[in-house]
């Protein structure tokens, strides 16, 4: 009895080498990530980030795989749930990175995730392409291995401020979430704003998760701007547009930074609603075929839209990527080197990286327009004409 | 309206909604000190069955409440037999009763979640319902917010009632009091803590789906709510359906106040100074018993 | 065990975590990082809340605070500096706050102490914003691993024996009395008040320190993050779940949650927490004792 178990577990063993060896050199390229699936940041993650991140390694394995220098292999993601905790993010990657040994990594979602991730991706060589992180203070580390996709506050504010020097707006009144991305916008738009001249007649910032800003905007009303910005975060986005309609506060410009790009804030407000409002945004399906592409792949994936701001960039992203090992193969070094030393064609238009910022893609200025988040500044970018003043709330 | 009322009347809307949302937990601490940490998430499921039933369906949100209000009282029975009947029967003291059901609020507060996650992704979700504003007095309001305000005064003004003049009320108000003298006058706990258990999580619900009429949803809502129902419920008065109406209002006006005479930032500080006021000078809250 | 016993064994255990850094894997000791992290936490908690019965759930403010001295400290201060100055501050707080609040009790003391972390996160919040211009700090160049893990390691260390030392002393036997009835203690002369505060500021400063040793590992330290509640609700759960009037009930209770919440979470990456929860229920209703009395009730079995 013994014995003949012996000799099944030798044969077993030795086809199992044997086909080990077959499938040797097809072994797949390891893609490992954490990301907020539950918690506070999985709203966002969930919208922008990971169906891409999903959907992306589909594609390419549907293609036959990924590009190493020539020898396509298959692509295997492994990912974890991050819990939208600093620590989990931490312990996650040092896990990838050290134990699992996956070949690439992708990046967690925001601005403070990515900051936990970029020691060790610097520590243990893992270039990160971050579609979702912001700021002055991460690049300003300087870590050779960190590139962020989106643009920078200052070119975001900067095209605002553009824009409403074009329409001759001379004042406006401004509101952030205490958050560093609330606080860094608003730096970057006072500075815009000052050079350009437009008077800023009230500020306030507000803690996140307020359920009524009413009194705010009614005292701001009472100012009468010209223009209203929100730096603010998609719940706060939603609070302001409902309670800026029911005090029929009309100012000629209404930006509210994110949110607005989320399909769900024309669905949840309406699309008559919305018309007019700005925001954050950089791209939509009318920009090019591959963009429409994109979108109606993404439709046909997730039975939903991706977002009108940063998924193209966690998409764009994931082409850099390919680009890259494609040319440089899975030293990753040499594909730090190669994302660092050249330029991209993505479906947000080409990007080049200068000591880790995106220098290519220029701020820009989007506005729901006939149900779809129209660019409308500057004009060289625009997909469509610009709303102004905005229409009154309906 | 003039300017200090329409700024105490914004308050006490949204103090109203506090109340909502204060109001079924109040119900099931007050009578079996369980203190339900879990009673957000249920609130958030109130609030997807009400948007489900509005986006695919068609059912008008207010029409929703009713069998969102019984869901959750079958779910709040089955819930009640599975995980808390056990614990009144086992623990030796009311110390060990809260302290268990905290622990059980845990356990159920990660399983709704994260089922919620499954079910319907971390996306936001929403509609918009109601969300004309209307003109009362010179001053506007937006009129789901106001229908929340009108359902936060009735339903707790029905609640009041049904303790004090029906008699199951008086049976509960008798098992608040003295359990042990409540059953030796044949008040049959047995189905009295499941029905209780079950109100509560209905009442969760229906906060929920009004709820859903004003603000977003995703399956992380619910915390943030449970933190605020605990805070008004502690402010009122542990087990005071009466306190925990007037203790969201006071919530909501301190911080309509504070954020026009401070900042929205500070609306936070000024909530919990407060409440540690209110506590430092009366430890039982403004209206316990 | 007696109390030399008990403080021998402790200190052998830690020699034997000390080896650690040398021995495992980054991601063995950073789980090792978070066992040991919880057990601190759990074991202080329980110092306090153990014997009196109190639901204390400050432990985030705590933690808060002290995470928040290494991101204003760290550069000026020496890392082991800012520990013992996030630990000092932590207490200092517990002991204003703990004077005005531990009359309370049961449910209304729970809520309360959970306010204290959201009150601190937001008073933290709007004094970076105003005066500093700033919300949330970088931390560039953080001490090795193995430092931060011995750095937590001694801590934890600190907890535990302190927690053996306040079980044999006068303090310790005037928090059972107060936690079996608070009147009586009173009315047999004990200063109820003062030794609340005394426990409550001895528990902080543990929460406080391992709060200001781990901030290090996040490189940006901001309001929202560190004034978490989970950790303050995942604190009170291992405690209880483990026994929180025994000494080993926290420390091996720490020890198996985050074993277990990691490997579900690695290996069910979509339904762990539905695992998790399920587990929990269960746990408290069937073995209602905690961990502790399924090891004592296997050491009786033995005898």
């Amino acid at each position: 009895m013994a014995r003949r178990t012996g000799i099944k577990f030798v044969t077993a063993a030795l086809l199992a080498a044997a086909l080990a060896s077959a499938f040797a050199q097809d072994a797949p390229i390891r893609i490992g990530y954490a990301i907020a699936r539950t918690g506070p940041w999985a709203a966002g993650a969930q919208v922008t980030q990971e169906p891409n991140y999903i959907m992306w390694a589909e594609q390419v394995n549907a293609a036959g795989g990924l590009n190493v220098k020539g020898k396509k292999r298959k692509v295997e993601l492994v990912g974890f749930d991050d819990r939208s905790e600093a620590e989990t993010v931490v312990r996650t990657y040092e896990k990838l990175m050290t134990s699992d040994k996956v070949d690439l990594i992708l990046p967690p979602w925001g601005t403070g995730a990515n900051f936990a991730v970029m020691p060790l991706a610097q520590k243990h060589g893992y270039p990160m392409l971050s579609p979702t992180a912001t700021g002055r203070r991460l690049l300003g580390m300087k870590n050779p291995y960190f590139f962020a996709l989106l643009q920078q506050p200052d070119r975001m504010m900067s095209a605002l401020a553009e824009f409403l020097k074009a329409r001759n707006v001379g004042t406006a009144a401004m509101i952030h979430v205490d958050e560093l991305f609330g606080l860094e916008q608003a730096g970057a738009l006072e500075e815009a704003f000052k050079e350009k001249g437009i008077r800023i007649v009230e500020k306030k910032s507000y803690p996140i998760g307020v359920k009524d800003l009413a009194p705010v905007l009614k005292d701001i009303q009472a100012k009468n701007p010209d223009a209203f910005v929100a730096l603010s975060y998609p719940p706060d986005t939603f609070l302001v547009t409902g309670q800026a309609k029911a005090i029929a506060f009309n100012p000629k410009v209404f930006y509210a930074a994110v949110g607005t790009a989320f399909p769900v804030y024309r669905d949840k407000m309406g699309a008559a609603t919305v018309e007019g409002v700005m925001g954050l945004g950089t791209w939509n399906p009318k920009m090019s075929p591959a963009a429409k592409a994109y979108f109606d792949a993404h439709v046909a994936r997730w039975k939903k839209e991706p977002d009108r701001w940063a998924s193209a960039h966690a998409w764009a992203g994931l082409q850099i990527l390919q680009q890259a090992v494609e040319k440089a193969g899975l030293d990753r070094r040499a594909v730090r080197d190669y994302i660092a030393g050249n330029e991209f064609n993505t479906i947000i238009g080409k990007i080049r990286f200068r000591n880790g910022e995106n220098v290519s893609t220029p701020g820009v200025v989007s506005q729901w327009s006939g149900g779809e988040f129209e660019v409308v500044w500057p004009p060289q970018n625009a997909t469509g004409p610009s709303l102004y003043p905005k229409p009154a709330w309906k | 309206m003039g300017f200090w009322l329409e700024l105490a009347a914004s308050g006490l809307i949204t103090g109203g909604i506090y109340a909502v949302v204060a109001i079924g937990l109040n119900l099931q601490y007050g009578l079996m000190r369980i203190m339900n940490i879990s009673h957000g998430e249920f609130l958030m499921l109130g609030a997807y069955l009400t948007w489900l039933a509005y986006t695919v369906l068609g059912i008008n949100p207010l029409a929703s409440l009713l069998p969102v209000a019984v869901a959750l009282f079958l779910l709040g029975l089955i819930v009640y037999a599975l995980c808390f009947r056990r614990i009144a029967r086992t623990a030796p003291s009311v110390e060990v009763i809260e302290a268990r059901s905290l622990l059980v609020g845990f356990g159920l507060m990660f399983l709704v979640q994260n089922a919620a996650y499954l079910a319907w992704g971390a996306d936001l979700r929403g509609y918009s319902f109601l969300a004309e504003p209307v003109e009362i007095a010179g001053a506007r309001f937006m009129s789901n917010r106001l229908v929340v305000f009108a359902f936060a005064v009735g339903l707790s003004l029905v609640m009041l009632a049904v303790l004090r003049w029906t008699l199951i009320g008086k049976a509960v108000r008798a098992m608040m009091q003295s359990p042990a003298g409540a059953q030796l006058v044949g008040i049959d706990t047995t189905v009295l803590h499941p029905v209780v258990f079950g109100a509560g999580l209905a009442l969760a619900g229906v906060a929920g789906g009004l709820l859903s009429m004003v603000y977003e949803i995703s399956p992380s809502m619910g915390e943030p709510y449970t933190v605020t129902a605990l805070i008004v419920i502690t402010l009122g008065g542990l087990g005071s359906a009466l306190g925990s109406l007037l203790g969201g209002f006071i919530l909501g006006l301190v911080e309509a106040f504070g954020m026009h005479f401070t900042s929205p930032s500070l609306k936070m500080l000024l909530s919990y100074a407060v409440l540690i006021g209110v506590l430092l000078a009366r430890p039982r809250g403004l209206f316990s018993r | 065990m007696n109390t030399r016993e008990a403080l021998a064994a402790t200190l052998a255990a830690g020699a034997l975590l000390a080896a650690m850094p040398w021995l495992a894997s980054d991601f063995a000791l950073a789980l090792a990082l978070s066992c040991l992290m919880y057990a601190g936490l759990a074991v202080s908690w329980a110092m306090f809340c153990g014997p009196t019965h109190y639901l204390s759930l400050a432990t985030s403010a705590f933690f808060g605070i002290g995470a928040y001295v290494t991101a204003w400290g760290f550069g000026t201060l020496p890392y082991l500096g800012a520990v013992l100055v996030g630990g000092i501050a932590a207490a200092a707080f517990a002991a204003l706050v703990g004077a005005a609040v531990l009359h309370l009790r049961g449910a209304y003391f729970a809520v309360i102490t959970f306010g204290l972390g959201e009150l601190v996160r937001h008073a933290i919040t709007h004094f970076e914003k105003t005066y500093a211009h700033t919300v949330g700090r970088v931390i560039s160049d953080p001490p090795e691993a193995a430092t931060i893990y011995l750095t937590v390691l001694a801590v934890t260390l600190a907890a535990v024996a302190t927690a053996i030392a306040v079980r044999a002393s006068r303090l310790g036997f005037a928090l059972v009395g107060i936690g079996a009835d608070e009147v009586r203690a009173q009315t047999l002369g004990v200063d109820t008040r003062a030794m609340k505060v005394a426990a409550f500021t001895l528990s902080a400063f543990f929460a406080g320190a391992l709060g200001a040793a781990m901030a290090v590992r996040w490189t940006y330290i901001e309001p929202l993050s560190v004034f978490n509640p989970f950790i303050g609700f995942q604190t009170v759960l291992i405690a209880m779940v483990g026994g929180a009037q025994t000494l080993v009930g926290p420390i091996l209770s720490s020890v198996v949650f985050s074993l277990l919440t990691e490997f579900l979470r690695l290996r069910f990456p979509y339904a762990f927490l539905i695992l998790l929860g399920t587990l929990l229920i269960i746990l408290v209703l069937y073995l209602p004792g905690g961990i502790a009395s399924l090891v004592s009730r296997l050491r009786r079995a033995h005898a």
